[in-house]
């Protein structure tokens, strides 16, 4: 009872306090591995020996009726929820398009093409805040068809499973399969619903979990074991920036999970959902709470150039030496 | 003899009062049990109609009308706060308030939406409470248990109870 009313109460003054919207996550049903790889739409690559398989999701989504149903029945039901779905298919198409212009593009004046370095030719994926990896499967037994349905729901953050709904459809043999496979949508997502409204009152109370690495050039004058005298102490910079930390997280969450002198791996991060710019609140994101962490190494006593490289959507890296 | 006559009589009036006392006790229990909000026995039947919930409900009560009556409020409260249960091929259907004390925290709001009449009614699609018999009417101490089977408006129930503030959309706070 006191706990509910706290959270509730927590959850309205943060909404009032700061009169803002967090950002809102953006959702893509993608077909799993499984389902792509066993229906055949897959890719196959020779890579140095070894013969690499990887789903064909173009394929899958141009070849599938069944898939085109599935992932159209879902997207009503969570446009409805206030969740439009990215679509995977058109995000291809665009994507596609998008590296057909930037190839073709040059400067009026010069005839420069645009600056694209391997790594942000790498970026140019398809991407969502949530992933729900959708797996099913139409089986006969004897004139009786029924549906395997399996739904996650991945948060591209952290890599955890948020939510997941999954089950047995009753045989049945006069219905289509195609039926089969609306009503096993119309049964799991409540409840696949419900676990994703849990994740995200958790979101709101304790913070966004996310990853953040802090590396070292191999240029770097200094490393995480170097000494500075700081607040009265001296210190190692790796316990400097972990003191960081546990300041500026919700309630001190992280956890430092692995280090060395040359790299802190921090996992379970939990940064706030707002940050104050020019006087108004804003939706924080993981790149922006790393840049808190290069602005503080930035000045007294460290005088440290750091870069900032945000690597997925809820894992950024801090690299000391240059930019 | 007239002693033991005696003994036997207050032994037998201590017997008679112990006995109506604890009868007494299990009646008040059955009352509070039929009559309990929290009450709600719910038989998942399968997968509705987009956006509608179908599972059999039972309701509790002397006259056996009223008993139908009954669960079809209890079949609207079960969706509000409890959630229907998995059943028939159909996956678990979560309770539309996520807070557990939603009944006291909007107890106004509640009380005129499930009075006599009320604005449940209106999420309440098909019952079969026409002539509940069988196994669906059940005859028990001092009253009936019937049950029926409803299709709820389980979605237009939510975007109602969303609007009103009572429960979180999905949305919320984004």
């Amino acid at each position: 009872m006191k706990k509910s009313f706290l959270t509730i109460v927590t959850l309205f003054a943060a909404m009032l306090v700061f009169g803002q919207h967090a950002k809102k996550p953006t959702i893509m049903v993608v077909p799993s591995d499984h389902f792509c790889i066993s229906h055949g739409y897959k890719m196959t690559f020779d890579n140095q020996g070894t013969q690499v398989v990887l789903p064909d999701y173009k394929a899958a989504l141009q070849g599938d009726g069944s898939l085109r149903l599935v992932i159209s029945k879902m997207s009503g039901i969570m446009a409805e929820r206030g969740f439009p779905l990215k679509d995977l298919e058109q995000e291809l198409k665009n994507i596609a398009q998008a590296s057909a212009e930037m190839s073709m593009m040059t400067s009026k004046e010069s005839g420069a093409s645009l600056a694209e370095s391997p790594i942000d030719m790498l970026k140019r994926t398809a991407k969502a805040d949530i992933i729900m990896d959708l797996d099913f499967e139409v089986k006969k037994r004897g004139p009786q068809n029924y549906i395997v349905f399996t739904l996650n729901g991945i948060d591209a953050y952290t890599s955890k499973n948020i939510a997941s709904a999954s089950g047995t459809g009753n045989p049945s043999t006069a219905a289509a399969p195609e039926l089969l496979l609306e009503e096993a949508v119309l049964s799991h997502m409540d409840r696949f619903n419900g676990l994703l409204m849990a994740h995200f009152t958790d979101m709101f109370t304790n913070g966004r979990e996310v990853k953040v690495r802090v590396q070292v050039w191999d240029s770097s004058p200094v490393d995480l074991e170097e000494e500075y005298d700081y607040d009265g102490e001296t210190l190692e910079l790796g316990d400097i920036i972990d003191d960081w930390m546990a300041d500026n997280t919700v309630e001190g969450r992280y956890s430092n999970s692995d280090n060395s002198e040359n790299f802190i791996k921090f996992e379970q991060v939990r940064i706030p959902m707002f940050y104050e710019r020019k006087g108004k609140q804003r939706a924080m994101n993981t790149k922006k709470f790393v840049n808190n962490l290069r602005k503080f190494l930035a000045g007294d006593p460290f005088g440290l150039t750091c870069k900032v490289y945000q690597r997925g959507l809820g894992e950024a890296w801090l690299i000391i030496g240059e930019k | 003899m007239n002693k033991v006559i005696k003994s036997l009589i207050v032994s037998l009036l201590l017997v008679f009062f112990f006995a109506q006392g604890a009868d007494a006790q299990k009646r008040k229990d059955r009352k509070a049990l039929y009559n309990s909000k929290f009450n709600y026995q719910i038989q998942c039947l399968g997968v509705g109609n987009d956006g509608t919930k179908l599972f059999k409900v039972w309701g509790f009560d002397k006259n056996a009308k009223n008993a139908a009556y009954k669960a079809k409020r209890n079949a609207v409260a079960a969706c509000i706060f409890r959630g229907i249960p998995a059943g028939g091929g159909a996956d678990k259907t979560p309770a539309i308030v996520t807070d557990p004390d939603a009944d006291k925290t909007h107890k106004e709001f509640f009380d005129e939406f499930f009075a006599a009449g009320g604005k449940y009614l209106q999420y309440v699609n098909v019952t079969t409470d026409g002539a509940p018999s069988g196994k669906d009417r059940i005859r028990v101490k001092r009253g009936y248990k019937v049950a029926v089977i409803v299709s709820i408006a389980y979605d237009d129930l939510r975007k109602y109870l969303e609007e009103k503030g009572v429960a979180r959309s999905l949305s919320h706070g984004f």
